[in-house]
């Protein structure tokens, strides 16, 4: 068994009788910034949420750490060290933004550690120590998108996983929230990035993958993906 | 800051510890055979434990039940025939348990099939079923339900109605105290997580199906016992009367009227609407149905998250009114 994070082997989900995802292998190695990239309704989400078990995969399987992750459920991926943020950030916007990072430590192994996590999330973020009984839903967008991190790390993730982390914040916003991602990632944390905004992800990037309707059309390391001429022209739409 | 903090939950101990010992003291200064009074006591308590078994699943977790008529039938039905079959005596402690845990075992099991498959609305739909099977189950349960006529209980029994005020008081605040453990416990945040985003939850690692089994299992329980106790009640135990809608009607409305997902929401709900019902019953008795419906559509209407979410958000004007009103009084006096 090679020595992968996590590892998908021709993956199927469908809705229905609709396939969403077709055949999808890939891999990610401990220390990587991967990314999936590609239009709306490309998969990338349901990638994603297939890897959460949130969604039923009809076919193929999923390795983490060499281990196969069948029958688990969501929550027993969160204890394996698998982590989602995902896409709308999905916070528990009536409930303080103390509250939503506890909840975040909610597997009993991460308890222990609650407090130092707090405490770290706070210096990753130090707006969110001033809002801190504040309830999340009256933070800005990109202080909830923070937040959204900050409670998933709570978990002690080994992986990271990012849906659309940049959606309907400001430019400027999403360049401090890329250099946060970087900052993690050299911390330690693996991370799987879904992004619409191609440039800013293949900038921290390591390597990418390139959906299109359901299976990978291309991938590879994203200098070199950025000077592919087909790549430019199916997902840049740069022509030359 | 947090002495202040402290010092109010400290009263607000001390308050709920005044109601209490006064509902205790109540039948020492009333006839309680004959008072009025202890007998809306009596209905108000079964109602604040079934609305708060409700606020639990609903209210806290977001998955609305429309089948805690289904938990009190059971109750009621397990209690009188364990009774008839001698197994059980009146007012015995083994056959209060018997219909709590057999109503927490149907919760259960119904639970890990809907609460599984379905959400929201359709939830709501399949456990309006649960009481529909149970109710024709029990029509057509031959000598064992004794169908539509139902059964009828040794009524020579009866001793005094302080039994049955006291076993409903001890009910309800055993639930209460259940409940304040439970919503004050890591527990009642995750159930609150569920009901806000179900998602975030699950991809928050915690385990939704089985919490929401949890909240739905201990609402029923506290059912099953509140039919367990209205079967010695009556002393007959037939559908129409122990599986009729109006067990899980009015608690909701009680609970909906007060707030909700509060604690204090369905016991000022409870009792509210109880007042009101009976107050209409008896000023206006041919038109009493009427007037508590257009009640409900008022209270919907102005306060549509119920009276302690409108007590908390208008705390300052609510304070200052009452402040006025007392200095004018004064005033008055002098």
């Amino acid at each position: 068994m090679e020595n992968h994070l996590l590892e998908l082997r021709s993956v199927d989900v469908s809705y229905g009788d609709a396939q969403a995802v077709g055949n999808f292998s890939f891999y990610i190695d401990k220390g990587k910034i991967i990314t999936l990239v590609g239009a709306n309704g490309a998969g990338k989400s349901t990638i994603l949420n297939a890897i959460s078990k949130i969604i039923p995969t009809s076919s193929g399987e999923i390795f983490f750490s060499g281990m196969s992750t069948a029958g688990l459920k969501p929550e027993d991926i969160v204890k394996l060290g698998i982590c989602q943020v995902p896409e709308g950030r999905h916070l528990f916007t009536k409930l303080t933004v103390l509250e939503n990072l506890e909840l975040g430590a909610y597997p009993v192994h991460t308890r222990p550690f609650m407090k130092d996590s707090i405490e770290k999330a706070f210096t990753l973020f130090p707006i969110l120590k001033e809002r801190i009984n504040q309830s999340s839903g009256t933070l800005s967008g990109g202080e909830q998108q923070m937040l959204a991190i900050a409670r998933a790390l709570m978990a002690r993730p080994k992986l990271l996983m990012l849906d659309e982390p940049s959606l309907g914040l400001a430019p400027k916003v999403v360049s401090l929230l890329f250099k946060t991602i970087k900052k993690l990632n050299n911390d330690g944390v693996t991370i799987l990035l879904v992004e619409q905004n191609v440039h800013q992800a293949m900038e921290i990037a390591d390597y990418a993958y390139v959906l299109q309707t359901g299976t990978c059309k291309m991938d590879g390391h994203c200098h070199d993906l950025l000077k592919n001429s087909d790549f430019k022209n199916t997902i840049l739409g740069i022509r030359e | 800051m947090l002495r202040l903090n402290q010092m109010k939950v400290h009263t607000k101990y001390i308050a709920g510890l005044i109601v209490v010992i006064f509902f205790v003291l109540c039948p020492l200064f009333l006839n309680s055979e004959r008072s009025y009074f202890i007998y809306f006591l009596y209905t108000t308590f079964i109602y604040i434990t079934i609305a708060q078994g409700w606020n639990l699943i609903a209210g806290y977790t977001g998955q609305v039940s429309l089948g805690q008529h289904a938990f009190f039938g059971l109750g009621a039905y397990i209690t009188a025939i364990t009774w008839r079959a001698g197994l059980t005596g009146y007012f015995d402690p083994l056959a209060f348990l018997l219909s709590g845990t057999g109503a927490l075992l149907l919760a259960a099991i119904v639970g890990v099939v809907l609460l599984s498959k379905l959400r929201d609305d359709y939830f709501s739909l399949g456990t309006l079923g649960i009481g529909e099977i149970l109710r024709v189950a029990a029509l057509n349960g031959g000598s064992f339900t004794e169908g539509a006529a139902g059964i009828s209980l040794n009524s020579t029994a009866y001793k005094s109605m302080n039994h049955y005020y006291y076993t409903a008081l001890f009910i309800m605040l055993f639930t209460l105290v259940v409940i304040v453990l439970l919503i004050r416990s890591r527990v009642g945040l995750a159930l609150i997580a569920i009901r806000e985003d179900e998602t975030a939850a699950s991809a928050n690692g915690i385990p939704v199906l089985r919490y929401k089994i949890l909240a739905f299992s201990i609402g029923a329980f506290v059912t099953g016992l509140c039919g367990s106790l209205n079967a010695y009640y009556i002393f007959h135990v037939h559908p129409p009367g122990v599986l009729s809608l109006n067990w899980v009607v009015i608690p909701v409305l009680m609970c909906i009227l007060g707030g909700a997902g509060t604690f204090m929401g369905p016991i000022l709900g409870a009792f509210v609407l109880s007042i009101a019902f009976e107050l209409t019953s008896i000023w206006m008795p041919e038109i009493h149905p009427i007037f508590s419906g257009a009640f409900i559509v008022l209270v919907t209407l102005f306060m549509p998250s119920g009276i302690m979410y409108y007590i908390t958000n208008h705390k300052s004007m609510i304070m200052r009114r009452l402040r006025l009103t007392v200095f004018k009084w004064m005033n008055q006096k002098a």
